[in-house]
């Protein structure tokens, strides 16, 4: 189990993950966020799991999941989620 | 002017208040509770944990324990906050989200503007201190928490009369080792009151007139005393089961 914390603009984002080779077979992520509406986050869960862990891949998801389900993070970005993920890698 | 309701001041057990706090989320959206404001303080005082957090990682549960402090996890998201029995005021609205700007940030401050011409009242130059924060000479004096569902808006919050401050910090998780005196000192720049600011607290009554005036000037509206009504009395009784399960709790 690795685990990170990343402190964004507002809040701090906290994450840990296990992986399958390269890839994300679980992950969790608290923190003190906002995110509008609030069951989008287990949907980004759901999508981050199978996606490999490096910063392009995660990226990309994340961004997709921003556009498609017209998610709200004030004061949050993808690449926020992007670097609390890459630093719980680093442990 | 329009007219909101304005519920009186009530102490309840934690898991009621935030039951009734998503009932008139509810009945509001199901058009049967109109625009409410209400003040209401926590017996026992609590921990109230922000939707995303993890209780583990942000609460010592054995202080909480020994210290008779409930936890709770809100619908809401944002931070851990104490809310000290003696020391603390939280307030509540719920509103339609056309009664509020649809820009979230813009919505924050536009609620926490009847805070901030409150805390003027009371003799407070307080400011909104994005996102959610409303500062006294640059430290926290209030934090706000919000959620939208169904085209209604809650937000919430707290407002420092007089908190414990080294309890919450042996509350809210930080390594024992950094509760030295000197941790204590950094957490009174960050943190500040009502009473430390005017040298004397003021009375719940006090604040909470203080700052119903305070909306009343920036939302423009006139509030009316009213009661909670019997439906959402019986949805808040459903509610508590929820709150106080140990599965919402540990939800992350």
């Amino acid at each position: 189990m690795y685990y990170g914390e990343f402190k964004a603009p507002k809040g701090i984002i906290k994450v840990s993950l296990k992986l399958d080779g390269d890839s994300i077979s679980e992950i969790r992520i608290s923190g003190d966020f906002f995110m509008y509406p609030e069951e989008a986050l287990d949907e980004l869960e759901g999508r981050l799991v199978g996606v490999s862990a490096d910063r392009e891949s995660l990226l990309e998801a994340l961004e997709k999941f921003y556009s498609e389900t017209k998610v709200e993070t004030p004061m949050i970005e993808p690449k926020h989620f992007v670097e609390a993920i890459m630093r719980s890698l680093r442990g | 002017m329009k007219s909101w309701r304005l519920l009186p001041l009530r102490v309840d057990e934690p898991f009621y208040s935030m039951a009734i706090d998503e009932a008139i989320l509810r009945l509001k959206a199901g058009g049967k509770s109109p625009n409410t404001l209400r003040f209401w303080r926590w017996q026992p005082s609590t921990v109230s944990l922000g939707y995303f957090q993890s209780v583990d990682r942000e609460v010592d549960l054995e202080v909480a324990k020994k210290r008779g402090v409930a936890v709770v996890r809100r619908i809401t998201g944002g931070g851990a906050v104490f809310h000290d029995q003696d020391g603390e005021l939280t307030y509540s609205v719920v509103c339609g989200q056309n009664d509020v700007p649809r820009d979230i940030e813009k919505s924050f401050e536009a609620i926490c503007e009847g805070l901030i011409r409150g805390f003027k009242r009371l003799g407070l130059d307080a400011c909104f201190s994005p996102l959610n924060d409303i500062s006294v000479g640059g430290k926290k004096i209030s934090g706000s928490a919000q959620t939208r569902k169904w085209r209604c808006v809650l937000q919430h919050g707290t407002i420092l009369i007089d908190p414990d401050i080294r309890l919450m910090f042996e509350l809210l998780r930080v390594s024992p080792e950094k509760i030295t005196d000197k941790f204590i000192s950094s957490a009174y720049e960050r943190v500040t009151s009502i009473k430390r600011e005017l040298g004397e607290k003021p009375s719940f009554e006090e604040v909470k007139e203080a700052m119903r005036l305070g909306f009343e000037e920036s939302f423009g509206v006139s509030f009316e005393e009213g009661e909670l009504s019997s439906e959402e009395i019986s949805l808040a009784k459903e509610l508590i089961e929820k709150y106080a399960s140990y599965e919402w709790l540990m939800k992350r």
